[in-house]
C-alpha cells in the first residue's frame, strides 16, 4: 500500500480535525454568559458536595469565604470518564458495551501516543530497551482497546438495532457513527493479527509522518485500519460525538457554574441587556430597538388574545 | 395498550390524540390505594370542548388552546414558529440561555439512560410521550431541518423526517406541560444535557413569539401580577388587611402578641412570602410572624407591589416577565433599604430571585438573598428562643422542593431543624437532592383547566404519592396523625390535592403543611398547639 497517500491522509485528516474541532470548541466558549442553572450536587462545594449541598446553605453566605474543592471535581469526572457511572446508575443495560467501547477509545488514544513516543526514539536512537518497553507497552495497550473497543461498538450497534426504547431515536447516522467504530477497531484487530511486530510498524509509520519521509511499503491490512482511522478523525468533529468537548461546558459551565456575580460579569452582562429584542408576543413587542433594559422596566398592558 | 411512538407521529392525524393512558397502565400504589377500581381516574373531555379547543395529545388538555378557525390562521402560528426558533437560538433575544440550550441540542446521544428518573414518565407506565427525550428530539429535529443550511435534505438522508404544521407545533405546546422541569433527567444524564431546559426554553418560544401561555401562568399569573402586585389578585390594601386578620386571629389562638410589620425601612430583613400562603395557609405567614418577633429580628414585610408576593411565574415559561417581577421585588427592597431579602417558604421564589436573577440585578439591586431554611436554621439554633421538642411527638417526613434543594443546593439546615425538633423524623427514598417532583413544579400546582388537574395528581403527582406512603409505611393507619412537611407554597398546593384525590386525610391520617409550623409548634412558650390535627 503507498505509503506516500496514507501520509497525505493523515496529514489532512489531522489538520481538518484539528480545525473543525477548535472551531467548534471556540464556538462554545465565545456563546454569551447565561443566567445561572445550576444543579446539584455540585463536587467542587467542600465539604458539602458528598450531599449535594452548596454554599447557599450558609447563613449569610455572602459574607462567607466559599471553599472550593478542584480535587472533588476532578474525581467526579473521573469516575463518569473511566467508569461512567452515571450510565451504570441510570442504564445497567447500556452500561457493559459503552464501558468496553469508551475505555476501548480510552487504551488506543493511550497506544497511539506510544506509538508516537517510539517514533521520537526511533529518531533520536534511543537505546534499544526503552524502546522495546515502550512498543511491549504499546502493543498490549493496541490488542486491548482492539478487544475492548470492537466488542463496545459492536455491542452498541446492536443493542441500538434491537431495543425498543433506543430504536425511535435512531437516525442513519446513529447506525454510520457505530458501523465507522467497527471498523476502526475491527480492522486494528485484523491487522494487529495480520501484521507481525505490529507496534514497530506503526512506530515506523508515526516516524515518516513527524520527519516527512514516507516509507516505501505498509502492509496492506495495517494501511486499511490507517486509513479508516483517518476517515473516521477527519468525520468525527462533524458529529455529535465530540461529546467530549462539550461535556467540559455541560458541566462546568452550566451544572457547575454556582459562580456569584463577579465585576466582569457585571460588565458583561450590561452588555448583554443592552442587546435589541425581536420577540413579537403581545406582551414583549420586541421591535427590534428596545433592549432588554427596556423591555423588562417598561410598564405593559395585556393584550395577550385571552383563551377559552 | 401503549402504543410505541415514533417521532415523527407528533405531526400525523391533527385531531387524534397520539397516545391515550390507562389506569392499568400506571405505577402501583399501595394499600389502601392499590384498587384501580377505587381510583377517581380522570374526566374525559367531552364533544363541546372537542370542538372548542385543541384536544390532540394523549386525551388531557391542560391548555385550552382555542381552534384555528382558517388555514391562513394555522398557517400564520406556524411561521411564528419557525421565526421563534430562529430567535431561541439568536444571541440577541436568547443570550440568557443560549449556551445550555444549545449544548443540549448538539450534544444528546439519544441513550435514553435519563427516561427511568423521570417521575411522570415512570408513573405512566412507562408511556413513550412522556420520554424526557421525545419532546427535546422533536424539537431538536425541526430546528436542524427548519434553520440549519440543506437542513430538509439533511433530515432526509439522515432518516430524521419530520413535518411543521399545525399539528406539531400544537401538540408540542401541551406536550410542553407534561413535563416538570425537576431536573432529574438532567441529573442523570452523563452528557450534561438538560431535557428539563429544551423543556422551558419551548415554552419560552411559545409565550415570547407566539403569545401561547398557560391563563393560570401568565394572565392570572404574571400579568395579574404586574398589574395588580399578586398573582393571588390581592391588592396591597387587601393583602394588608388580610395579614391583619391573621394576626388577629393568631393573637387569640396562641396568646402571643402577633404583629406583622410593614414597610419598616432599614429593616435587617425584608420577609416575601408566597402570597398564596396568605389566602391558603394562614398559619404559614402567622408562624413566621410569631417566630421572627419572639427572636427580636429587625424584619418586616413590603405593601408596595408586588413585594408581598414572591411568586415569579416566569421562571416557568418567559424570560421578560421573569425580568419585569424580579427587577421590581429588588426595587422595593432597595427603596427600603433592607440588608437582606429573606425568601419565604416558596421553592420557585428561591430559584427565582436567588440565583436566576443574580444576572439579571445589577450594581446595587443585587441585594444580598437568603433562603428561609437557613435563615430558620441560624434562629432555631441561636438560642433566643427555648423549644421542646417532645411537642413535636409524631411521624413526619420532609418533602424536597425541587427548586430549593435539586437546584440551589439546599440540603441540610432544613433536615437539622427537623432532627432537632422532631423526634419521630424519617425520610423518604430517595430524598435530598435525588428526591422526586411533587408534580407540581413548574407552574403546575395552578394549572386545573379541564381534565389537567387529574392528570397532574394521578400522573405527574404519583410517584410522590407513593414515597409519602412509603415513608409512613410503619404506621399506615388513620389512628397515627402524621405530619408531611413540605417547605414550598407550590408543593403544598399539588400535595394538597394528591391527598384530597385519595382521601389520605382519612385513610391514612396524613396532614401537611411548612416548616416554620413545626418550629412554632415546638415553642416552649406556646400553650396550646399550633398545629391543628383536626385541619
Amino acid at each position: 500500500m503507498s505509503a506516500l497517500v496514507l501520509m497525505i491522509c493523515a496529514y489532512a485528516a489531522i489538520v481538518i480535525s484539528t480545525v473543525v474541532l477548535a472551531f467548534r470548541t471556540v464556538k462554545i466558549a465565545q456563546m454569551p454568559v447565561h443566567l445561572r442553572w445550576e444543579l446539584a450536587p455540585v463536587p467542587h462545594e467542600k465539604g458539602k458536595s458528598a450531599y449535594g449541598g452548596s454554599y447557599l446553605e450558609e447563613y449569610e453566605w455572602w459574607t462567607r469565604d466559599h471553599e472550593s474543592s478542584i480535587m472533588n471535581e476532578v474525581i467526579y469526572m473521573a469516575k463518569e470518564i473511566f467508569l461512567l457511572k452515571g450510565v451504570w446508575e441510570n442504564n445497567r443495560g447500556l452500561w457493559p458495551f459503552t464501558f468496553l467501547f469508551h475505555n476501548g477509545i480510552y487504551l488506543l488514544a493511550a497506544a497511539a501516543a506510544l506509538v508516537f513516543v517510539s517514533a521520537i526514539m526511533l529518531i533520536s536512537s534511543s537505546p534499544l530497551s526503552p524502546l522495546d518497553l515502550t512498543l511491549d507497552l504499546a502493543t498490549i495497550l493496541l490488542i486491548a482497546a482492539y478487544l475492548l473497543g470492537t466488542a463496545g461498538s459492536f455491542g452498541l450497534l446492536i443493542k441500538r438495532y434491537m431495543d425498543p426504547n433506543l430504536k425511535p431515536f435512531n437516525s442513519t447516522s446513529t447506525y454510520l457513527n457505530l458501523v465507522l467504530l467497527v471498523l476502526v477497531f475491527g480492522s486494528g484487530l485484523y491487522a494487529f493479527f495480520s501484521t507481525s511486530d505490529y507496534s514497530l510498524e506503526l512506530g515506523y509509520f508515526a516516524r515518516s509522518l513527524i520527519t516527512f519521509s514516507p516509507q516505501s511499503y505498509i502492509s496492506v491490512p495495517m494501511g486499511t485500519h490507517i486509513l479508516i482511522v483517518l476517515i473516521f478523525l477527519t468525520y468525527l468533529p462533524f458529529t455529535y460525538m465530540i461529546h467530549f468537548v462539550a461535556k467540559y461546558f455541560t458541566y462546568h459551565e452550566v451544572r457547575w457554574n454556582d459562580r456569584p456575580q463577579t465585576e466582569k460579569m457585571t460588565r458583561k452582562l450590561n452588555d448583554l441587556l443592552a442587546q435589541p429584542v425581536s420577540w413579537s408576543a403581545p406582551h414583549v413587542k420586541g421591535d427590534g430597538k428596545k433592549n432588554w433594559v427596556d423591555m423588562a422596566t417598561e410598564e405593559m398592558k395585556d393584550e395577550k388574545k385571552p383563551e377559552n | 395498550m401503549k402504543k410505541s411512538l415514533k417521532i415523527k407521529d407528533i405531526s400525523l392525524n391533527g385531531d387524534a390524540p397520539i397516545t391515550e393512558l390507562n389506569l392499568d397502565d400506571l405505577l402501583p400504589l399501595p394499600p389502601p390505594y392499590d384498587k384501580i377500581e377505587e381510583q377517581p381516574g380522570w374526566k374525559r373531555i367531552t364533544e363541546e370542548q372537542k370542538g372548542r379547543i385543541v384536544c390532540n395529545l394523549d386525551g388531557v388538555v391542560g391548555l385550552s388552546l382555542p381552534r384555528p378557525e382558517t388555514p391562513e390562521e394555522e398557517k400564520k402560528y406556524v411561521d411564528l414558529f419557525v421565526t421563534g426558533m430562529q430567535k431561541l437560538l439568536s444571541r440577541e433575544n436568547n443570550w440568557t440561555f443560549l449556551q445550555p440550550l444549545l449544548l443540549s441540542l448538539e450534544y444528546c446521544a439519544k441513550c435514553q439512560t435519563c427516561s427511568d428518573s423521570c417521575p411522570v414518565y415512570e408513573a405512566s407506565g412507562k408511556n413513550d410521550l412522556y420520554r424526557p427525550t421525545y419532546r427535546s428530539e422533536v424539537f431538536r429535529r425541526l430546528a436542524n431541518k427548519y434553520l440549519k443550511p440543506g437542513g430538509k435534505l439533511l433530515a432526509k438522508l439522515n432518516n430524521e423526517e419530520i413535518e411543521l404544521n399545525w399539528t406539531t407545533i400544537s401538540r408540542l405546546y401541551e406536550l410542553a406541560y407534561r413535563c416538570t422541569m425537576c431536573r432529574r433527567c438532567a441529573q442523570a444524564c452523563p452528557m450534561g444535557v438538560d431535557n428539563g431546559l429544551i423543556t422551558h426554553e419551548l415554552r419560552k418560544l411559545f409565550s415570547q413569539e407566539l403569545g401561547w401561555a398557560p391563563r393560570e401562568l401568565h394572565e392570572k399569573g404574571t400579568m395579574l401580577q404586574l398589574k395588580v402586585g399578586s398573582s393571588t389578585g390581592m391588592s396591597p390594601k387587601v393583602v394588608k388587611d388580610n395579614m391583619e386578620f391573621i394576626d388577629e386571629d393568631y393573637s387569640e389562638l396562641t396568646g402571643f402578641d402577633v404583629v406583622t410589620p410593614w414597610d419598616r425601612k432599614d429593616a435587617d430583613v425584608l420577609l416575601i412570602h408566597n402570597a398564596g400562603e396568605i389566602l391558603s395557609w394562614p398559619e404559614n405567614p402567622a408562624a413566621f410572624t410569631i417566630l421572627l418577633n419572639a427572636a427580636g429580628i429587625s424584619w418586616t414585610l413590603a405593601s408596595d407591589d408586588p413585594a408581598y408576593d414572591g411568586v415569579n411565574y416566569g421562571l416557568f415559561y418567559d424570560d421578560v416577565q421573569l425580568a419585569r417581577i424580579a427587577l421590581k421585588h429588588a426595587e422595593v427592597a432597595k427603596k427600603l433599604n433592607v440588608k437582606k431579602i429573606v425568601m419565604g417558604e416558596c421553592g420557585h421564589q428561591h430559584k427565582a430571585l436567588m440565583t436566576i436573577a443574580d444576572r439579571i440585578l445589577l450594581g446595587d439591586m443585587n441585594i444580598p438573598r437568603e433562603s428561609s431554611m437557613t435563615f430558620l436554621e441560624n434562629l432555631v439554633f441561636s438560642g433566643k428562643i427555648k423549644f421542646d421538642p417532645s411537642k413535636n411527638d409524631f411521624p413526619v417526613t420532609l418533602h424536597d422542593p425541587c427548586n430549593i434543594v435539586r437546584n440551589l443546593g439546599i440540603v441540610e439546615p432544613q433536615r437539622r431543624i427537623l432532627r432537632y425538633l422532631c423526634p419521630q423524623f424519617r425520610e423518604m427514598t430517595p430524598h435530598g437532592v435525588d428526591n422526586y417532583c411533587c408534580g407540581g413544579g413548574s407552574g403546575f400546582a395552578v394549572m386545573s383547566q379541564n381534565n389537567f388537574k387529574d392528570w397532574r395528581v394521578a400522573v405527574a403527582g404519583r410517584k410522590k404519592f407513593k414515597q409519602i406512603l412509603d415513608a409512613f409505611a410503619d404506621q399506615p393507619g388513620p389512628e397515627v396523625k402524621k405530619y408531611l412537611c413540605a417547605p414550598c407554597s407550590n408543593c403544598k398546593g399539588q400535595i394538597r390535592d394528591i391527598l384530597d384525590y385519595y382521601g389520605a386525610p382519612l385513610k391514612s391520617g396524613i396532614i401537611y403543611g411548612g416548616l416554620v409550623e413545626l418550629i412554632v409548634n415546638a415553642m416552649t412558650d406556646l400553650k396550646e398547639p399550633f398545629i391543628k390535627w383536626e385541619e
